[in-house]
């Protein structure tokens, strides 16, 4: 009983709280406010996700609420993006306050929309019908338009503009394949309110229809790829994390891309069922996944301005994502594993980019060199983020991509093998080419060395040091969340994950 | 009236939306189409008509018909723009490309397995055309008003199909779609406003600063 009421608290304590900023009278309360109400949010998710991870799948309100190990995975990693950005937007509007660019109505809106952002999301884990997810996916692209633009300016207007636009089309594709899975089920009698379900889908995939399935699930995969950035419909994605806010970077890059990619895992197993295990659908997001990982891999050797570069980063890590979802077996926990690395890594990255470039008022790369001198904490932050995305051993990243290798080599994809060193082998090239001026460069402009106080310190301290340690150890209790969650993805019974887990080969 | 009539009347107004040279034309047609499709559930399940359907078709109605276009000549009006739609295709190319998509559409509606279950053999067809109608509209017009009637009429198509097709959709799942529309255009509208007054047009494709 109590656990039910928890799967409603996580909705409605950010929608409270949204609303609740949007009327206090000063910047500081604001954010404080936005601050506290993440972090009991945060602290009620953690509870309900660890549960279900101790006693199985939590649901409430007649099945419409429901949480399993894949979805309570992610939202444990989402509560805990969101925790990381809020405590970072408390640092990076303060900056913003102290020196007058940001007004009362502007903090308000963007802690309103930030919270309500939140409730959406959290909405598309918790929903067991495939409509309501969709209803969550399209609410966070309406709800995060405006945190592009909190500070309104040409680039921003354009930025949300695309954003809006690309996703609005992007996101009603998958509503059209929302549709199609509904029309496949009619052999199944289901009654209205059940038609949607997953948990009444997912047992009885076979005998759905596959030719609709098939068309639902390209519907699908274009629909919320393009909200998940995955090339070629991530057009969009380059502006919107320039030109958003650091603090609303580091939540698309570091979440909001990978709730879009979800919703596509909660597919695979019903698809996967409904075509007979042929997988034709994971040789789909193969495909995609590649694709993704070169134009990325194409882009980011010409890039000039830092959070472009970060976002052309995400189109590859999330291609990476996808195709260890589309390998199957090692690779599906690999791909959830590399979730939560390429996560905890980008959002330090947006840190880093939004503090140095206040600092520097440009995020030009060329007038942010010698970003060390200035910053030492920050930037060692932006440095140890990137050598962390492009995969240098013991991060906790390479591990994810090394056990994604391991699962091509099991199942002798070798031309996906081959693509995916030869994208990562460029984007390691360009990405270090940027980063050594960046971090030691001569400086274009005489900056002041500032200090970072305490809290920024520790901001860059922790995912680091979780990046570490998640390289070097596996902890047992995370193995066994990560497997739970695979299998709900391959649906099949609890299979070893091979050895590369849990340290190094 | 029966469905089949207003699914005729519904490829006409893409039709007319793509010919068309005024905005103010496209908004009025935009919400023509709106109102029809508001019926199309009433006609579709005629004996199944409890009150959630009949307020639905009513919503829906209200909200295409009624709203959007006072949202969009609201945006419009605030803009003073000259009220030309400035298309990259040109008016006679379009209607040659509205007519190539809706034969596309009755070959590719008739070969899915869909036309057993829908309602009306046009349906598929028609839900098909008017995606691909928003789609081009998106694509070859340069206002974002324009943009933004685009992904109405592809919004619309999509709402056909799911009329037609899925009988027993839940009633919560459709507020929040039609919840989401509402909300997708006022955001839209609101954008265009900025827009707007930061640029003094609201042309989309002279949005270009973004490269790369």
């Amino acid at each position: 009983m109590k656990h039910e009421a928890l799967l409603w608290l996580v909705i409605l304590v950010p929608m409270a709280t949204g609303g609740l900023a949007a009327v206090l009278p000063s910047p500081r309360k604001v954010l404080g406010t936005l601050c506290a109400g993440v972090g009991v949010t945060a602290g009620l998710g953690w509870l309900v996700a660890g549960q279900v991870f101790v006693s199985g799948p939590v649901s409430a309100g007649w099945e419409w609420l429901y949480l399993d190990a894949l979805s309570a995975y992610n939202l444990a990693v989402m509560l805990l993006i969101y925790g990381l950005s809020s405590v970072y937007a408390w640092i990076y509007f303060g900056a913003e306050l102290r020196s007058g660019h940001l007004t009362l109505k502007q903090t308000r809106l963007f802690a309103a929309l930030w919270c309500e952002a939140l409730a959406a999301m959290t909405l598309v884990f918790v929903s067991n019908n495939l409509g309501i997810m969709w209803v969550g996916i399209e609410a966070t692209t309406l709800l995060t338009g405006f945190l592009i633009c909190v500070h309104v300016s040409r680039e921003s207007l354009e930025a949300m503009w695309k954003y809006i636009l690309i996703c609005s089309v992007g996101v009603a594709f998958a509503f059209m394949g929302t549709l199609l899975i509904g029309a496949a089920t009619r052999g199944l009698r289901l009654s209205a309110s059940e038609v949607l379900l997953w948990t009444r889908l997912q047992p009885h995939a076979a005998l759905l229809d596959p030719a609709l399935i098939k068309a639902a699930f390209i519907f699908l995969l274009v629909g919320y790829g393009t909200k998940a950035g995955l090339a070629p419909m991530h057009n969009w994605l380059p502006d919107a994390h320039s030109q958003a806010p650091a603090p609303v970077s580091a939540i698309f890059s570091g979440f909001m891309l990978n709730t879009a990619l979800y919703c596509v895992m909660r597919y695979v197993p019903i698809v996967e069922t409904a075509t007979g295990h042929t997988g034709w659908g994971l040789r789909l997001l193969i495909g995609f996944g590649l694709f993704s990982i070169l134009v990325a891999a194409a882009f980011i050797l010409f890039q000039h301005d830092l959070k472009r570069l970060l976002a052309y980063h995400s189109v590859e890590h999330l291609g990476i994502i996808t195709l260890g979802v589309g390998l199957g077996g090692l690779g599906t926990f690999a791909a959830l594993f590399h979730t939560l690395n390429h996560s905890l890594c980008k959002t330090l990255a947006f840190f880093a980019a939004g503090r140095l470039g206040q600092m520097f008022g440009s995020h030009d790369m060329g007038k942010l060199a010698g970003a060390m001198r200035v910053s030492p904490v920050w930037g060692a932050g932006i440095l140890g983020s990137v050598l962390a995305l492009i995969g240098v051993a013991p991060f906790a990243l390479f591990m994810s991509e090394l056990q994604i290798l391991k699962a091509a080599v099991d199942s002798r994809a070798i031309a996906a093998l081959v693509l995916f060193l030869f994208g990562a082998g460029v984007v390691f090239v360009g990405a270090l080419g940027h980063a050594i001026p960046l971090a030691w460069g001569k400086a274009e402009t005489a900056v002041k060395p500032i200090r970072a106080s305490m809290l920024e310190t520790l901001l860059v301290v922790i995912p680091l040091v979780l990046l570490l340690a998640l390289g070097l150890w596996m902890p047992g209790p995370l193995q066994t969340a990560l497997n739970e969650a695979a299998n709900v993805i391959r649906h099949t019974g609890p299979a070893p994950a091979g050895p590369l887990v849990g340290g190094l080969p | 009236m029966n469905a089949d009539l207003i699914l005729i009347l519904v490829v006409l107004t893409n039709l007319k939306l793509l010919a068309s040279s005024r905005l103010g034309a496209c908004i009025r047609t935009a919400a023509a189409q709106g109102m029809l499709l508001g019926l199309l559930p009433l006609l579709v399940h005629p004996h199944t008509a409890p009150a959630r359907v009949v307020g639905l078709a009513l919503g829906s109605a209200a909200l295409k018909g009624v709203v959007f276009p006072w949202l969009l000549f609201r945006a419009l009006r605030e803009a003073e723009v000259t009220r030309e739609v400035e298309p990259y295709v040109g008016y006679v190319t379009s209607i040659l490309a509205g007519i190539l998509a809706l034969a596309a559409s009755f070959w590719l509606g008739g070969r899915l397995a869909l036309s057993t279950l829908a309602a009306s053999p046009l349906l598929a067809p028609t839900a098909l055309f008017s995606i691909l109608a928003g789609l081009f509209l998106i694509v070859g017009r340069k206002r974002a008003v324009n943009q933004v009637l685009g992904f109405l009429v592809l919004e619309n198509g999509i709402y056909t199909f799911g009329v037609g097709v899925i009988a027993g959709i839940p009633f919560l799942v459709e507020l929040g779609v039609l919840l989401d529309a509402f909300v997708a255009v006022f955001v839209m509208g609101i954008a265009v406003y900025h827009i707007n007054r930061e640029f003094d047009h609201i042309d989309a494709d002279r949005l270009d600063r973004l490269k790369g």
